[in-house]
C-alpha cells in the first residue's frame, strides 16, 4: 500500500466513524470511553461543537435570513469532508456538513465571514459576500498529523521533544520495489546513512547513525518493533508500517542503556484506532522491472586481442550472457477494522523478487495479525502482535560479477572437447590464474538460504487509576535459516578438486524479553506535568545451529543428500554445532516535566547487568537528561509558530559480540590419536584450545552524547523543521587486541594462550551539524509542492586512542586489494590523530615515457593520506506534488566528500603483460597513451572522489475518482528507482561504502570503508508500474 | 475483580525489581570452562591436553607466510619471485629475500604469536598440573624446543615461565634465553623417555635440541661449545635410529615409519593442518599433474645458483622438480598464458633459471620444491610428516662441530656417512665449506639455510638479486605488533 493510500485510508475510518457516531451514540460514548490519544480528545471536542452547533443553530432558525448552500472538500484529494463545521464567524450558528460534504446554512443580514474547520485540517474563513453557493477547499493540518512522537516506552508530544527525534510518516517513505523497512527512509533522515551498493535483491543495507560508533557488528541502530528490543527486521513489511522513528542523540536512546550506542529506530506497525465499526480492504499490487545498469566499460574482443590478449577465436560479452531483465512481483492485501472492543489488522504480503543474474532472487511472504481488546471501560487493554515471515532466496557466487567483467572476450561459453565435456560440462576453462568462466560459476555453484521468523508479543496495559497506567508485555522473536551451498563436480573453481562438494547450515536464535512499566502522569504544580516511567525488562537470547559439509560425489545430488558425498573430514568439509545463551536484566526510569508548554524536560536512567559481562563488571548505568523551551510562548517571534532551543546529554552502551568472552572458553582443536596407531579408535579425542584469552574486567562500550538543537516552524507550521549540532566521544571500545606473550593481565594467575585478548580500548570522537526544512503544500490552485530538504555535514570520526593501559595499536592497517599480487599491502590506516578509515598508500607523480608508474615512494612508512571512504555530507531532497488526481514524488539523494577505491581500475586497466590474461577495463579516467605498463600496485590513482547526486526514486500517480460505494479509493502508479547517477567516480557504483564487502570480521570491517571491491554486485535501474485498491 | 488486577499489575514490576538476580552468570553451552578442565577425571585428559601442547607447534609451522616462509625465503635456498601482480604482496617476500625487511612485516608477527602462545598453553598447563613430574617435564623441554627458534630468528626475547605471573614480559639477552633452554633441557631430560616417539619429545629429541643449541653457540653468545654440541649429537646418534637407505623416504607422504626422523611435526590432511608446500610451490597447472584438490599457488621457488651446488649424480637432486610438466594422464601441460618472451613457451617447463625476481618473472620459472612427496589427490594440506630433526642432521652436527675442535678424521666420517647415502663418493678432505655445502644439500627446504648462513658467515653476503646486508639482518627484528602490545620489549638493534 503507498502512502497516499494511507492517507485516504486514515481519513475514511474517521469518516466512517463520525457518520456512527453522530448518528447513534455521541455522547454516551464521551462519557463512557476515556482515550488517552490526543487526537481523539481533540476529535471528540470537535463533535460536541458541532453538536452544539446543531441545536444553536435550529434555536435561531427564525430570525431574517437566507440559504447558502456549499460543499467542503479536502484540497489536496478533491474528496468531501463530511463533518466538517461550518460557523459564522463571531456567532454560534453553524451546522456540520452531511457524508457528500454538503451544507446549507441560514445567514443573515450582517454576516460577512464563515469559518469552516475539521479535525486535521486548517481552519479556514471565507467570505460571505452575495455568494450563495460556496466550494470550500480544506487544506490537512501537517502539523498536527505528526503531533505524537514515539519514543522508547511511550510516545510525546512532538512539541514536548527535548532531544534528537525524527519521526517518518508513511507519506514520506521512498517510493517503487522497496523490499526492506529501513530503505523506506533512505535519505529522509538527516544523520542517518543507509546505504547498499549495488542492485542485489539479497542484499542488506548498511545503516549508520551519525557515523560509527563502534568498531564492533552492532554499528547498526537498534531495532525497536512494536514495542520489541532488538526484533529481526525480517518480521515486519514495509507495506505494515505506520511510522518510524528515529531516536538520534545519546539522550533519547540511553532508555535503551547498553544496546543505544549506534542509534534507535523504532517501527511501528499499523494499528487501527479504537473507532467503532469499520472494516477496511486494501489492496496494493505492483510489477518491477530491473535492469543492469552503468557497467564499467571493458575492451571490446578486438581491442583486447590488439593489446596482447590470447585470441581463444569467439566472441563472447560475458556481463550479457550474465544478466537479463528481471521482473518481480508484489502483492499486499490487508482487512482492518473494529467491532465492539475490538480492533484489528491482518495483512499478507507477498514479494518474488528477482535479480538481474539468472540464480538471484528472493521470494518473501509475511503475515501479519495486530488485534487489540479492551475491556472494563478501556481501562484494560490487550494486545496481541503476530507475525510470521518466509523467505526463500537463492544466490551466486558473487565472483561471477568480476569474472563476468575480465573474463577473456575471444573465449567461447562452451567447447565441445573431450577434456571440457569430462572436467567441465562442456564449459570452456583453462588452467590459469584466477581465471573461471563466469557463465559456468553462476551456474555450478548455488545458494539458499531460507528464513522463518516469527514474533510474537503480548501486552496488557492496565490503568490503576486514571493517571497511573501500569503494563506488562512478553515477546518472543524467533528466526530461524537454513542454508544450502553447493558446488558440481564439474565445477572448475572449488568443485573440481573437491570432486563436488555440498554443505547445510542452520542458525536459529530466539530471544525472549519480559518487560514491565509503571506510568505515572501528574499536574505536580500549577502549570507543571509531569510523567514519571519506571519499568524493569528481563531479556535472554540464544543462539545455536549446526552445519555439516561433505564432498566427492558420483552424481551431484547437492545439499539434499549429504550421505552421497564419501569423504567427510579434511578440506571442503565441516561438521559442527554451536549455542550460546545470555542474559540481560535493566531497570529503567524516566521523568518529563512540561511547564505550560514553555519549558520541558527529560531525565533518564537504565541500568544493565549482562551476563556477558566480566565478572568485575556487571552492571552498567547509563543517565541521560535533556532540556528545551518554546520561546514563541514568551516572545512574539513573528512568522514563528515554534522556536524550541534544546539540549541533552546522554551516555549509552554497546555488549560484546560474544557472551562468552570474559571467560577462557576451551574449544575444539586437533583430533589426537594418543597412540598413534589409526586402526584403535578407542583413544581418538578432540584436542582442547583455549578459543580466546578470558577478560575478566570486559565491559559496554560508552558513547557520551551532547547535542544542541532547535525545533521550528514558521507560517502556522507551513514550514517546519530542526537543526541539530550533536559531539560524541566513544571510549572503552571491544576490540580484539594483539597481547605478547607472557601473563594474561585481565585473567590473573593464568598465561595468554592466544594473540589477542577482547578488551576496552581506544577513544574516538565525532561530530556533526543536521539541517531539515519541509514546506507543507505551497503552489496555486491545485498545483501544490511539498517540498522537504535535509543535509548532514560530518566532521568525521577522529581517532583519539586506539590504546589503554599500555595495551592497543598506534595504528591499524586493514584491507589489501587482494589477488592477484596485492595480498599484503594494506590501504586503509587507522591512525591515531587521524579520521578514521584513511587511504594511504603512494602518490602518482606521473607516467614514464615507458609507461611505468612514477611513484612517491615504495616504503609503506612513507606512504601519504590519500582520501577517506566516508562522507563529509550527505543529503536528502523530497519533492512532492499534487495536482487534481495526480501525484508526482521525485526523491533526490546525495553524499559528497567520500573517496572510493575502484578495485577494476587498480587491478584491471594496466596493458603490462601479466595482466592480459584478463580483459581490462577502460574508463574515462585510464591513463591510454601511455598505457601503464607496469605491474598495477595501489597508489593515489585509483583513490577517486566518489561524491555523487542521484535521482533515487520517482512515483507518479493517479487517483480515480470512484462512485461506488464499496470503492473507497482506486490509485495506479509509476515508479523509477535509480534513474540517474551524476557523479565524476568511473566505478560500479558512487555509493558511500562504510565497510569492506570482503572482510566478514565484524570488528574490522567498518575499519576499512570507501572500498568497491571487484566483487560488487552490478547497479539496477527498476520500474514499476502497480495499482492500489482500497474497499470499505 | 478490579482491585486484583490492580494488584498484580503493581506487583509484576515490583516483584521482579526485588527478587531478580542482578548478577548473572553466564553458561557456556558448546564450550570448556577452565574449571571443567580442573575438575575432569577423565583418565585421557591429561594426554589430550599435552597432545593439544603439542598441536600448538604442528600449527602453522609449514604453512605460508609462517616461520618456515621467512627462515626459507631470507636464505639464499628459496625465493617468491614476482611475477607481475601475482605475489607482489606489498614486496613483503621480495624484501625478505632482498634483506630489507621491516619489522611491520607480517610474516614476523605470525611467528612470534606462533611460539608465544604455545608457550602461554604450555605455562597454564604446568601451573595446573605442577605434580605431574612426567608431564611438567616434557612440557618445559618442548618450551626450550620453542625458545631453540625465537633465540635463533629473534634473539633477544622475553623469558616467561610458569612463575612469570606479573605484568608485562621484558627482553632477556641471548645469553640468559641460552642458558634458559640448557637448563630447560638439562635439568628434565632425564625424567624423558629412551623410546623412539617421533611426534612427542624423549631423550634423543631432548639431546638434539642441546646439539643444535651448542652448534650455534658462538652465534648466540659468542663462546663456541663445539664440544657439547658433539656430545650432544653423539647421544642422538646413540639412539634408537638409522639412516634411510631411501633419502626420500624420510619425506614420503607416509613417511611416520621413518628409522631418520627423531622428531616431526605429525601433519594430517584432515586432523591436523598446516603444511601447504604443495600449494606454496606448485604451478597452477600442476593441479593437473598430481590431481590436486585446490590450485597450486605458483608461489616458492629454489635458486639457480643453490640448484647448481648439486651434483647430476646427487639422489638429492631429486629435491627439485624440473623439466617439462606433464598431466596425470601423461600428457604435456600447456601454460596458455605463459609470457610472450619466455624462451620456453606455453609448454610448462620449469626451468631453474628464473629471468627477475620481480617484477616479471616467468610463471615457468624456478625449480620448484619437490624434497617432499606430493601424493596424488593431495589436499592443500599435506600428510607428509615434517622432520624438526633428523639424524642425518645429527651426524652433520657432529662432522662440523668435529671438524671445528680439529677432529678431522672423525668429522669426515659422520660428513660421508650422509654424503654416500646420496650416491656421491665420499670426501677425502674436509674444509668448513665443504661442510657448509652439504648441509644445503641434506638440509634443503628444512629451514636449517639461515642459520648455517650465518653461523658459517656467509649471511650478509650478496647472491643472486640480493645485495651485502647489514650485520644486524642476522637477527629478525622484534614484530612491530608486539612492541605495540607489549611497551616493556625493546627493538633489536639496527632496526
Amino acid at each position: 500500500m503507498s502512502v497516499g493510500e494511507k492517507l485516504i485510508i486514515a481519513k475514511l475510518n474517521l469518516i466512517l466513524h463520525l457518520r456512527f457516531e453522530i448518528k447513534y451514540s455521541y455522547l454516551f460514548r464521551f462519557f463512557k470511553t476515556k482515550n488517552p490519544m490526543r487526537n481523539y480528545l481533540q476529535q471528540l471536542k470537535s463533535l460536541m461543537l458541532v453538536m452544539a452547533l446543531v441545536f444553536g443553530a435550529s434555536l435561531v432558525a427564525n430570525a431574517q435570513s437566507r440559504t447558502i448552500t456549499g460543499t467542503v472538500l479536502d484540497a489536496s484529494l478533491g474528496d468531501p469532508v463530511p463533518g466538517a463545521t461550518v460557523l459564522v464567524k463571531g456567532t454560534t450558528r453553524g451546522v456540520a456538513t452531511d457524508l457528500d460534504g454538503k451544507f446549507t446554512l441560514e445567514i443573515q443580514s450582517g454576516d460577512r465571514v464563515l469559518v469552516v474547520s475539521f479535525v486535521g485540517y486548517l481552519t479556514k474563513e471565507v467570505e460571505i459576500g452575495n455568494q450563495s453557493t460556496f466550494t470550500i477547499n480544506l487544506e490537512e493540518d501537517i502539523q498536527s498529523l505528526e503531533e505524537a512522537v514515539v519514543i522508547g516506552y511511550g510516545s510525546q508530544d512532538k512539541k514536548e521533544i527535548t532531544s534528537a527525534v525524527v519521526g517518518v510518516k508513511p507519506e514520506d517513505f521512498n517510493r517503487g520495489n522497496v523490499a526492506n523497512p529501513t530503505q523506506l527512509l533512505q535519505g529522509k533522515v538527516a544523520g542517518l546513512s543507509i546505504t547498499r551498493a549495488g542492485g542485489n535483491p539479497n542484499g542488506g543495507f548498511d545503516i549508520r547513525l551519525r557515523g560509527l560508533s563502534t568498531f564492533g557488528a552492532n554499528s547498526s541502530p537498534l531495532i525497536v518493533l512494536d514495542g520489541v528490543i532488538g526484533a529481526s527486521l525480517d518480521n515486519v513489511d514495509p507495506n505494515d508500517i505506520q511510522s518510524i522513528d528515529v531516536l538520534k542523540d545519546g539522550s533519547a536512546a540511553a532508555i535503551y542503556g547498553a544496546r543505544g550506542s549506534s542509534g534507535v529506530i523504532l517501527i511501528t506497525t499499523t494499528k487501527k484506532g479504537t473507532r467503532e465499526p469499520s472494516t477496511t480492504v486494501s489492496i496494493n499490487s505492483f510489477a518491477t522491472l530491473d535492469q543492469a545498469t552503468n557497467l564499467i566499460p571493458i575492451l571490446s574482443p578486438e581491442e583486447f586481442v590488439a593489446r596482447g590478449g590470447q585470441d581463444f577465436g569467439s566472441r563472447t560479452d560475458w556481463r550479457q550472457e550474465l544478466i537479463d531483465d528481471a521482473l518481480s512481483y508484489t502483492t499486499n492485501a490487508s482487512v482492518s477494522g473494529s467491532f465492539n472492543s475490538t480492533t484489528y489488522m491482518a495483512s499478507v504480503n507477498y514479494r518474488d523478487n528477482n535479480g538481474i543474474v539468472n540464480g538471484v532472487g528472493n521470494e518473501r511472504l509475511n503475515t501479519r495479525i495486530n488485534l487489540s481488546q479492551s475491556a472494563i471501560n478501556n481501562r484494560l487493554r490487550m494486545n496481541v502482535n503476530l507475525s510470521f515471515t518466509n523467505v526463500d532466496s537463492e544466490s551466486i557466487n558473487d565472483a561471477a560479477f568480476r569474472y563476468a567483467t575480465i573474463y577473456n572476450p575471444t573465449a567461447p561459453i562452451f567447447e565441445n572437447t573431450e577434456d571440457a565435456n569430462q572436467r567441465f560440462g562442456g564449459y570452456f576453462q583453462r588452467d590459469l590464474f584466477d581465471f573461471y568462466n563466469p557463465v559456468a560459476l553462476a551456474n555450478q555453484q548455488k545458494f539458499v538460504n531460507e528464513i522463518k521468523s516469527a514474533l510474537t508479543s503480548y501486552r496488557a496495559e492496565f490503568d490503576i487509576l486514571p493517571n497511573l497506567t501500569a503494563s506488562a508485555q512478553y515477546s518472543q522473536d524467533r528466526r530461524n535459516e537454513l542454508i544450502g551451498g553447493f558446488w558440481s563436480i564439474q565445477d572448475f573453481q572449488v568443485g573440481l578438486g573437491a570432486r563436488g562438494s555440498a554443505e547445510r547450515i542452520t542458525n536459529d536464535r530466539q530471544q525472549k524479553i519480559f518487560e514491565s512499566t509503571l506510568r505515572y502522569e501528574t499536574e505536580v504544580m500549577d502549570g507543571l506535568n509531569m510523567t514519571l516511567l519506571g519499568g524493569v525488562a528481563f531479556q535472554s537470547t540464544k543462539n545455536q545451529g549446526f552445519g555439516a559439509r561433505v564432498r566427492q560425489y558420483l552424481f551431484d545430488l547437492g545439499w539434499n543428500n549429504l550421505g552421497a558425498g564419501a569423504i567427510r573430514l579434511g578440506n571442503n568439509t565441516n561438521l559442527y554445532s554451536y549455542a550460546n545463551e545470555d542474559q540481560l536484566n535493566s531497570a529503567f526510569g524516566r521523568a518529563n516535566f512540561n511547564y505550560r508548554n514553555l519549558f520541558f524536560l527529560s531525565a533518564s536512567v537504565r541500568a544493565e547487568t549482562y551476563s556477558g559481562f566480566g565478572e568485575n563488571n556487571q552492571t552498567g548505568v547509563f543517565p541521560a537528561f535533556s532540556v528545551g523551551s518554546d520561546f514563541t510562548q514568551i516572545f512574539d517571534m513573528g512568522v514563528f509558530s515554534q522556536f524550541k532551543p534544546r539540549v541533552s546529554y546522554g551516555v549509552t552502551g554497546n555488549l560484546p559480540p560474544s557472551p562468552t568472552l570474559a571467560l577462557g572458553v576451551f574449544g575444539n582443536g586437533n583430533r589426537i590419536d594418543l597412540d598413534g596407531d589409526p586402526l584403535t579408535t578407542d583413544d581418538i579425542y578432540v584436542g582442547i584450545v583455549q578459543n580466546s584469552n578470558p577478560n575478566r574486567f570486559l565491559k559496554w562500550e560508552t558513547k557520551k552524547e551532547f547535542n544542541v538543537g532547535v525545533d521550528y516552524a514558521m507560517f502556522d507550521g507551513k514550514v517546519n523543521g530542526s537543526v541539530d549540532y550533536y559531539v560524541r566521544n566513544i571510549s572503552d571500545l571491544l576490540f580484539n587486541v594483539p597481547v605478547s606473550g607472557g601473563p594474561n593481565i585481565f585473567d590473573p594467575g593464568r598465561f595468554n594462550t592466544v594473540g589477542s585478548t577482547w578488551v576496552n580500548l581506544a577513544d574516538l570522537r565525532a561530530a556533526g551539524f543536521e539541517f531539515a526544512i519541509g514546506v507543507a503544500r505551497i503552489g496555486k490552485g491545485t498545483l501544490k509542492w511539498s517540498p522537504n530538504f535535509n543535509f548532514t555535514i560530518y566532521d568525521k570520526t577522529t581517532i583519539e586512542s586506539l590504546s589503554a593501559g599500555g595495551l592497543g595499536f598506534d595504528e591499524l592497517r586493514f584491507a589489501t586489494p587482494g589477488s592477484p599480487g596485492q595480498n599484503n599491502n594494506p590501504i586503509i590506516y587507522n591512525r591515531v590523530g587521524q579520521t578514521l578509515g584513511d587511504f594511504y598508500g603512494p602518490r602518482l607523480l606521473g607516467i614514464s615515457e615507458a609507461g611505468e608508474y612514477i611513484l612517491s615512494t615504495t616504503n609503506p612508512d612513507e606512504f601519504e593520506r590519500l582520501g577517506n571512504g566516508l562522507p563529509q555530507g550527505e543529503f536528502g531532497f523530497a519533492n512532492g506534488f499534487e495536482y487534481g488526481q495526480w501525484s508526482l514524488n521525485v526523491f533526490l539523494r546525495g553524499a559528497w566528500g567520500h573517496d572510493l577505491y575502484n578495485s577494476y581500475r587498480g587491478f584491471y586497466e594496466n596493458g603490462d603483460a601479466p595482466s592480459n590474461t584478463w580483459n581490462s577495463v577502460i574508463t574515462e579516467k585510464t591513463p591510454t597513451s601511455p598505457l601503464i605498463t607496469s605491474t598495477p600496485t595501489f597508489n593515489s590513482s585509483y583513490v577517486e572522489d566518489a561524491s555523487f547526486i542521484r535521482l533515487d526514486n520517482m512515483e507518479l500517480g493517479y487517483n480515480f475518482k470512484t462512485n461506488s460505494p464499496n470503492l473507497s479509493s482506486f490509485r495506479v502508479y509509476f515508479a523509477a528507482q535509480n534513474l540517474f547517477t551524476i557523479t565524476n567516480y568511473s566505478g560500479i557504483d558512487p555509493e558511500v561504502r562504510v565497510r569492506d564487502l570482503e572482510n566478514n570480521d565484524p570488528f574490522t570491517t567498518s575499519l576499512s570503508p570507501g572500498i568497491e571491491r571487484r566483487n560488487t554486485y552490478f547497479q539496477t535501474r527498476s520500474f514499476t508500474l502497480g495499482l492500489s485498491l482500497n474497499f470499505k | 475483580m478490579l482491585k486484583s488486577i490492580s494488584k498484580t499489575f503493581l506487583l509484576i514490576p515490583v516483584v521482579f525489581l526485588l527478587g531478580s538476580c542482578w548478577e548473572l552468570e553466564q553458561e557456556v553451552l558448546d564450550g570448556i570452562t577452565p574449571e571443567d578442565v580442573a575438575n575432569s577425571n577423565n583418565p585421557a585428559l591429561i594426554d589430550v591436553l599435552k597432545a593439544s601442547a603439542y598441536s600448538r607447534i604442528v600449527g602453522s609451522w609449514g604453512g605460508h607466510n609462517s616461520i618456515w616462509s621467512i627462515y626459507e625465503v631470507s636464505s639464499d635456498e628459496m625465493a617468491i619471485p614476482q611475477k607481475g601482480a601475482d605475489w607482489e604482496d606489498g614486496g613483503l617476500w621480495l624484501r625478505m629475500h632482498r634483506h630489507t625487511w621491516q619489522p611491520s612485516d607480517e610474516a614476523f608477527n605470525n611467528s612470534w604469536a606462533y611460539c608465544y602462545t604455545a608457550i602461554g598453553e604450555i605455562n597454564n598447563l604446568i601451573v595446573s598440573y605442577r605434580d605431574v613430574e612426567a608431564l611438567t617435564a616434557e612440557l618445559r623441554v618442548l618450551r626450550a624446543l620453542i625458545y631453540s627458534w625465537l633465540i635463533d630468528s629473534f634473539g633477544n626475547v622475553p623469558i616467561v615461565t610458569e612463575d612469570d605471573l606479573e605484568g608485562n614480559p621484558t627482553n632477556n639477552s641471548r645469553q640468559e634465553v641460552f642458558d634458559f633452554i640448557e637448563r630447560s633441557v638439562l635439568e628434565n631430560v632425564d625424567l624423558l623417555p629412551k623410546s623412539d616417539t617421533k611426534t612427542t619429545l624423549n631423550y634423543y629429541s631432548a639431546h638434539a635440541i642441546l646439539a643444535k643449541l651448542y652448534l650455534n653457540a658462538e652465534v648466540y653468545t659468542g663462546t663456541a661449545r663445539w664440544a657439547d654440541a658433539k656430545a650432544a649429537a653423539d647421544v642422538v646418534i646413540s639412539g634408537p635410529y638409522s639412516l634411510s637407505a631411501n633419502f626420500f623416504s624420510n619425506f614420503a607422504t607416509r613417511n611416520g615409519g621413518s628409522t631418520e626422523n627423531i622428531l616431526t611435526l605429525p601433519y594430517d590432511e584432515n586432523n591436523a593442518q598446516g603444511f601447504n608446500l604443495v600449494q606454496m610451490t606448485l604451478h597452477y597447472l600442476s593441479q593437473n599433474t598430481y590431481n590436486l584438490q585446490e590450485q597450486p599457488w605458483n608461489g616458492y621457488a629454489s635458486l639457480e645458483e643453490f640448484y647448481n651446488s648439486f651434483d647430476d649424480n646427487d639422489v638429492r637432486k631429486n629435491s627439485f622438480i624440473v623439466g617439462p610438466q606433464f598431466a596425470a594422464d601423461g600428457t604435456r601441460l600447456n601454460d596458455i598464458s605463459a609470457e610472450a618472451n619466455d624462451p620456453d613457451g606455453p609448454p610448462l617447463t620449469f626451468t631453474p633459471e628464473i629471468n627477475m625476481l620481480a617484477p616479471n618473472a616467468f610463471r615457468q620459472a624456478g625449480a620448484r620444491v619437490g624434497k617432499f612427496e606430493f601424493a596424488s589427490g593431495a589436499a592443500s594440506s599435506l600428510n607428509n610428516d615434517y622432520p624438526l630433526f633428523r639424524l642425518a642432521d645429527m651426524y652433520l652436527t657432529k662432522a662440523e662441530a668435529a671438524f671445528r675442535l680439529g677432529q678431522t678424521s672423525e668429522a669426515l666420517t659422520a660428513l660421508n656417512m650422509v654424503r654416500t647415502r646420496a650416491g656421491m663418493p665420499a670426501f677425502t678432505t674436509v674444509t668448513l665449506d665443504t661442510i657448509f655445502e652439504e648441509r644445503g644439500r641434506e638440509m634443503f627446504a628444512e629451514a636449517s639455510r639461515r642459520t648455517d648462513q650465518i653461523r658459517f658467515g656467509k649471511w650478509n653476503q650478496p647472491w643472486w638479486e640480493k645485495g651485502q646486508s647489514q650485520p644486524f639482518r642476522a637477527l629478525f627484528p622484534i614484530p612491530l605488533q608486539q612492541i605495540n602490545a607489549n611497551p616493556n620489549l625493546t627493538q633489536n638493534p639496527g632496526y
